[in-house]
């Protein structure tokens, strides 16, 4: 097979020249599928334990293919530091977890109080990992020589955060835009490339107007679903025939109207759930440039021209691979299972034939997550990130040849908790 | 070859994108300033880092150097020439490979060794604890899966209770079913107290919580012939409770989550594998425990004056008639090698007397159909 290095040179071409406020990305989409596809069979036959070499070669994939203002940037992380942060995160998390899991035997009260501290503190644990491997993620991205780093704390944060998304909750999702300018915020305030510190100038108001027409087209007819369905029921009636009992109950609900109401609220559900899925990438799409045209790196500042068409586009592309491969992957699936039963009656026994088909829909189920995940790091995030970056309009791009080095303080224990509690992310 | 050629170089103290002469040199790659001719970087060839980078670029750093500093070469011939010159340097990718062969290697040494452990060690380490445990905590961890097991038993919709035996028509039934249990624990001498129930599930089963508590079928009830059948699977239950199987089971899937959960963290599809892991290795694991519950059942329908040959009758019977879902007999054993060994380890006559009187019996049939 003529197996090449992914990130050498497939035709050695000088490249065009460039204007120095552009960036581009150059990566090519099969020889990230290659990667993908390795990298999946290995994490099956591995169970999962590769995963930490996957993540490294996507990252440095991505990363290295990059090219901001005719230089490329380059992520030093390696799989090693991410096996370590996994296994000092594991020795800590498993203290937690044996307590919490001791808790929940005790009595009444008590196993409340553990499931909710249980709750609360892996709340804030995810949001604390989430900043951490940001740090580390930084701190592993070169840029012409000169590290990224990140200051502040990831405690502090993760209060904040897990703040926010309590009020993005109960505001139904009105909160979102100021949540996101406050963290953006802090996190771009505690960013650095060597000398020179970020900022995010996105405004949560700016954002807020922009997405209510969003918000009011999914979320604000589901609410009103349910409200007009709570009301339409006759609750005490229900109440009546609940204490009653027995079959004469659902007569009377129904005779309160409950089946309407079930069914306006279906109607309602479903309604928000299609509006989701068609309008998702339209979100995506007007956060994302929200979200790029608030960086700030000192004079340096950026403009998202990304449309709404090409992320549309990407989401389409996913859905008809997916579905193609789902379909041609469920037909395998099915002779699989065919011929295991077909074996197996001849030659096992009940239970071991059972094993043998359980075993046949696991694998099935394992190999069709993978794939999925494949095809989708593949698609979306892949041209996420090209036209993510490729959209970008760089102004001021003189200031990136002044920044100084700082003394590095990175860790040396890749993303810890984060990988425990999976929320790697890219 | 190119002893010389141009490239692009980052010191790593500032982000000055320098201009430079890149020259090689016998032990050394020298990096020369374009214009005024200074040296700014010396790298022995060994120590050369090459970084992934865009097509048509070489990207190199320094390995085990304070500060990133960065050289990009464009220039194909030079590129050929340091490949050339240094070992680190392998633009064929086969040293990458190599490194990842063994990566590979390593990780699937782990997956034996987490396996082994799977199969073997947890399994040795549940039977060890389990004995451990205090009594009470036993019960705590009953009355904590109790709740779940009921939900997921619960099919009746809320429209009926779950337990039998608790309607007015059917206090007779209870009575004839306390008399059962009576008789079975009095022999059994447990050093919990047992408390069997019967609930509304249509199948013929029964299943036993940690703690003593047993849960007996509405359709194992209707299925049976005499009261002798029901007592032996009763009596079977209650060897699970003495061997402590279901406190046993729960620290077996605790570990095995620990296992597979935790230590291989959840990629993709993580969950699935804990759930199919646990399924196959408990199934396997039952298969000695199912056994044993026998041979304790056998020997405790002796000694209270059962027919200890009901149970491998009633397994017989019911072999055909098993249905899929929740299906707590599908664990056990092939049914034909059961029945064997229970036939070959009772007395060949039946005790005289029925376990209960025919008229408790026919109560006992209708201990859920009195509301």
């Amino acid at each position: 097979m003529n197996e090449t290095n992914p990130f050498e040179a497939e035709i050695a071409v000088e490249p065009p020249p460039l204007p120095l406020n552009a960036v581009r990305f150059l990566g090519v989409e099969r020889a990230f599928w290659r990667l993908l596809l390795r990298g999946s069979a290995l994490l099956l036959v591995t169970l999962g334990l590769y995963r930490f070499w996957l993540v490294t070669d996507v990252r440095r994939y991505l990363w290295n293919n990059t090219e901001i203002a005719v230089d490329a940037l380059d992520y030093t992380g390696t799989a090693g530091e991410l096996l370590i942060g996994f296994l000092i995160a594991i020795a800590l998390l498993l203290p937690i977890y044996a307590v919490f899991y001791l808790g929940a035997l005790a009595p009444g009260a008590v196993a409340r109080g553990a499931s909710v501290a249980a709750f609360l503190l892996l709340a804030l644990l995810g949001q604390f990992a989430v900043y951490r491997a940001r740090r580390y993620r930084l701190s592993r991205t070169v840029y012409r020589g000169i590290r990224f780093h990140q200051t502040g704390s990831a405690w502090r944060y993760a209060v904040c955060a897990t703040f926010w998304w309590s009020m993005i909750g109960l505001t139904l999702g009105l909160a979102y835009p100021w949540a996101q300018a406050s963290l953006e915020r802090f996190k771009l305030r505690n960013t650095f490339y060597g000398d020179l510190q970020g900022q995010f100038v996105g405004s949560g108001t700016a954002l807020f107007f922009r997405g209510i027409a969003l918000w009011l087209l999914v979320v604000a007819p589901l609410v009103l679903g349910l409200f007009v369905a709570v009301g339409a029921v006759d609750w005490n009636v229900i109440g009546e025939a609940l204490k009653r009992g027995g079959r004469e109950a659902f007569r009377s609900a129904e005779a309160a109207g409950a089946a309407q109401a079930a069914a306006f609220a279906t109607l309602a559900l479903s309604w928000s759930l299609i509006a989701l899925a068609v309008l998702y990438p339209a979100f995506q799409a007007m956060v994302l440039r929200w979200w790029i045209s608030g960086l700030r790196f000192g004079k340096l500042t950026v403009t998202s021209h990304l449309r709404t068409s090409a992320v549309y586009s990407l989401y389409w592309r996913f859905v008809w691979i997916s579905v193609v491969t789902g379909m041609l992957g469920a037909f395998l699936g099915f002779i699989a299972y065919a011929v295991v039963a077909a074996i197996g009656r001849a030659s096992l026994g009940g239970a071991a034939l059972e094993l043998a088909q359980s075993a046949t829909f696991v694998g099935f189920y394992v190999i069709a997550a993978l794939g999925y995940s494949a095809i989708y790091q593949a698609t979306v995030t892949l041209r996420l990130w090209k036209n993510g970056f490729e959209s970008l309009e760089l102004a001021n791009v003189e200031v990136l040849d002044r920044v100084k080095a700082v003394p590095a303080r990175a860790t040396a224990v890749g993303e810890g908790i984060a990988d425990a509690l999976s929320l790697g992310g890219i | 070859m190119a002893a010389a050629g141009k490239g692009v170089f980052f010191d790593g103290a500032t982000s000055a994108r320098r201009l430079v002469l890149v020259e090689l040199a016998p032990e050394h790659l020298v990096v020369r300033d374009e214009e005024h001719r200074d040296m700014l970087a010396r790298w022995r060839y060994d120590r050369l880092d090459q970084r992934p980078a865009p097509a048509g670029v070489l990207r190199l750093g320094e390995i085990g150097a304070a500060v990133p500093a960065r050289l990009d070469v464009r220039d194909a011939a030079l590129i050929a020439a340091i490949d050339d010159a240094s070992v680190p340097v392998d633009r064929s990718g086969a040293t990458e490979r190599r490194i990842r062969r063994k990566v590979v290697f390593w990780s699937l040494v782990a997956v034996v060794v987490l396996v082994l452990a799977a199969v073997f060690g947890v399994p040795a380490l549940a039977d060890r604890l389990a004995p451990l445990l205090p009594l009470r905590a036993e019960r705590m961890l009953g009355a904590a899966v109790d709740g779940q097991i009921r939900r997921m038993l619960d099919k009746t919709d809320g429209r009926e209770a779950l337990d039998c035996g608790e309607g007015s028509g059917e206090t007779a039934g209870r009575a004839a079913l306390l008399k059962m249990i009576g008789k079975l624990e009095a022999a059994a001498a447990l050093p919990v107290p047992l408390d069997a129930r019967v609930i509304r599930r249509s199948e013929a089963n029964a299943i036993a919580l940690p703690g003593g508590r047993i849960y007996i079928f509405e359709g194992l009830i209707g299925k049976a012939e005499n009261a002798d059948e029901v007592a032996g699977v009763i009596a079977h239950e209650i060897g699970h409770v003495a061997h402590r199987d279901g406190t046993r089971s729960i620290l077996q899937s605790a570990g095995l989550s620990f296992l597979f959960g935790m230590l291989l963290g959840d990629f993709v599809g993580g969950g699935a594998v804990v759930i199919g892991a646990r399924a196959v290795l408990q199934s396997s694991y039952s298969r000695e425990v199912e056994g044993a519950a026998d041979r304790y059942g056998v020997e405790l329908m002796a000694r209270a004056g059962g027919n200890p040959r009901a149970l491998g009758a009633v397994l017989d019977r019911l072999a055909g008639a098993i249905h899929p879902g929740i299906e707590i007999l599908s664990d056990h054993p092939d049914t034909q090698a059961r029945v064997r060994v229970i036939n070959s380890l009772s007395p060949a006559a039946p005790p005289p007397q029925p376990f209960l009187e025919p008229s408790e019996w026919a109560a006992l049939k209708l201990i859920c159909k009195g509301r």
